[in-house]
């Protein structure tokens, strides 16, 4: 059957002026091979790999773009968790190398690189812990490199100490990039149940079972699921809300595969997950929120916020499944607050609070992210936020996160601006209550019966 | 020249297998991919040979994509927008399979399926000098892959 004319406008409309595009394409490059025990070594052997690897990502990610209209917002690259390659050595050690991560992602033009991370759901070896340490002064010092930390899963449970820790790694990590309204933060996630093939970044890694170089893909389209909402009549029912959004994610994902395997094809590169996460931009109409309040809300955070979302979830779900044999990395709505035009407001009016969005993290993907809270706010404090993530996630079976940004010297009622694709976020408030008590008791947190699957 | 990349030599070697099908060994890919590298190394630096490995490339890679692109163009009606549009696709030889237009009001559409197998210039050469003959006309043009519809629109 021939394309008519107004499936062409249709989709003209969609990259045009609903800010459709292709969030990320992903280099997933495997560097368990560079390792070695002479630093200067180990340190050129990724270089090189890197370098070799991802040298034709950028020019093959623009030939795409250009030839089917379609914009890739980010060309990225992600590598196996630094702590595995480089186990072993010191904190000095880390930071070196990841300056050298950081010259060949700009020698190769990506916009970020991500893997500067630790897997340590269950306890850590010397070098993810010297990883860990080096985080703050990795993010102060480098451009390009994100950083994540895995403390939980749904079989192992909750990594207490890792958490404790990691409240103090984002306290000085704000520290270190004070002068950026801690901006270090916006490149940092603590996760648990982190998915190993996650293209979008500040966490995305490669993880270790996959293959030696891969293509991911996370597409980014709040705008054209808001259209296919507001053009719905105000009297149609929850099932028929959710297939007309399903039918728009189909599309969107189809559109996210195809430019993903094309550029893995013109590197022949496997491709591998496409992520049908919907992710915001601080772009008017191009909002998480700005869908919840079509769907029938005044504002995020009215009674029923989190029902909506769910509806939304899922119906996202059903399509982009339906749309891609490979579905992957955290594959939910992202409610990032900076990042989102709608959720910025909603927090600068007071309608959400760090409570909701907790609540509001338990049925999509991926968890608190880009909330700026007061400097103040204790390492312990920020624990105990992850703690409740990471409780949400593995009783749930689902991937939480949390990217948090205590910016040093501002309080509620300030807002910072970092801005492009982070955007600006009102410093929100959080609970000052005492938990020092509960957060150092540390250990490990059992894992939930529900873990217990076979 | 400089060297070949790590990609270049991984698709000599997975042609190597293909055409040696059950005599597959390794060492006798191995044979065969060092044999190609040094060939092509060697063409690499004599500049005649070099330009016609390049011309033969060029006929390959179009031979095996989707030909086929659309044309959509926006804007004010006017005289002459068709024939600014359809002229520059004439020039550089290509054919105009299918074409349709809508006119809501003063807003002018136009969409144009053209195949550019025997186009003379590059994809990219085509779609600056379309957005060129657009913009005398004050026209938006959008120039894709045909199949970037296909894949949207059809289950």
């Amino acid at each position: 059957m021939p394309i008519a004319l107004e499936e062409i406008l249709e989709t003209i409309r969609m990259t045009e002026v609903e800010h459709f595009d292709i969030r990320t394409v992903t280099m997933g490059i495997n560097l368990r091979d560079c390792s070695s025990d002479d630093l200067s070594r180990l340190k050129r052997n990724i270089y090189d790999k890197v370098m070799r690897m991802a040298a034709e990502h950028v020019a093959s990610a623009r030939k795409i773009e250009s030839e089917y209209g379609m914009s890739i917002a980010n060309k990225r690259i992600s590598v196996t968790p630094l702590s595995i390659v480089a186990d072993g050595y010191h904190t000095d050690d880390f930071i070196d190398i990841a300056t050298v991560l950081d010259q060949a992602a700009d020698e190769l033009g990506v916009d970020f690189l991500g893997g500067f991370s630790a897997l340590v759901q269950k306890g850590y070896s010397l070098g993810e812990y010297n990883l860990i340490q080096a985080i703050p002064e990795t993010l102060a010092s480098t451009k390009h490199i994100c950083s994540s930390v895995n403390v939980a899963t749904t079989l192992a449970g909750i990594n207490m100490d890792a958490v404790r820790l990691m409240g103090h790694v984002i306290k000085k990590t704000a520290e270190r990039t004070a002068d950026k309204d801690a901006i270090g933060c916006a490149k940092l996630v603590v996760f648990a149940n982190v998915p190993e093939d996650n293209p979008f970044i500040a966490g995305a890694f490669h993880g270790v079972s996959e293959p030696d170089v891969v293509i991911n893909v996370g597409i980014s389209g709040p705008g054209v699921v808001l259209r296919a909402v507001q053009e719905s009549p105000d009297d149609l029912d929850m099932a028929n809300l959710s297939d007309r959004i399903r039918r728009m994610a189909f599309k969107i994902t189809r559109a996210g595969e195809f430019i993903g395997k094309k550029v893995a094809q013109m590197q022949n590169l496997p491709f591998g997950i496409v992520d049908i996460s919907l992710a915001p931009t601080p772009i008017p109409g191009d909002s998480v929120a700005d869908i919840l309040k079509a769907i029938g809300l005044e504002d995020v955070g009215a009674a029923g916020t989190t029902a909506a979302l769910a509806l939304l979830n899922d119906a996202v779900k059903r399509g982009g499944m339906m749309a891609s044999s490979h579905v992957g990395g955290m594959s939910g709505a992202f409610i990032p607050v900076s990042e989102d035009a709608g959720m910025i407001e909603a927090a600068e009016r007071g309608h959400i609070s760090i409570e909701k969005l907790e609540a509001m993290t338990s049925v999509c993907s991926v968890g608190l992210d880009m909330i700026a809270v007061p400097g103040k706010t204790k390492a312990t404090t920020l624990a105990g936020i992850i703690a409740d993530e990471c409780a949400i996630g593995i009783s749930n079976n689902k991937t939480t996160a949390v990217r948090i940004i205590p910016v040093p010297g501002k309080d509620v009622g300030n807002t910072v601006d970092y801005g492009g694709l982070l955007g600006s976020a009102p410093i929100m408030s959080v609970s000052q209550l005492d938990n020092s008590l509960f957060i150092n008791r540390g250990g490990r947190f059992p894992a939930p019966a529900r873990g217990i699957r076979n | 020249m400089s060297e070949l990349s790590e990609q270049e030599i991984r698709r000599i070697a997975e042609q190597a297998i293909e055409q040696l099908g059950e005599d597959a060994s390794p060492q006798a890919v191995e044979k065969v991919v060092k044999e190609t590298v040094h060939r092509i190394e060697r063409q690499a630096n004599d500049p005649n040979i070099k330009r016609e490995t390049e011309t033969k490339n060029v006929a390959h890679t179009k031979k095996q994509s989707n030909n086929r692109i659309i044309v959509t163009a926006f804007g004010k009606n006017q005289k002459g927008i068709l024939a600014g549009l359809t002229g520059t696709l004439a020039k550089h030889s290509c054919d105009i399979i299918d074409l349709s237009q809508k006119i809501l009001q003063e807003f002018f559409t136009i969409m144009l399926l053209v195949d550019i197998a025997q186009c003379t210039i590059d994809f990219e050469e085509l779609k600056d000098s379309l957005i060129e003959a657009g913009k005398k006309f004050d026209l938006k043009v959008v120039i894709q892959h045909e199949e970037i519809f296909n894949i949207m629109h059809r289950v």
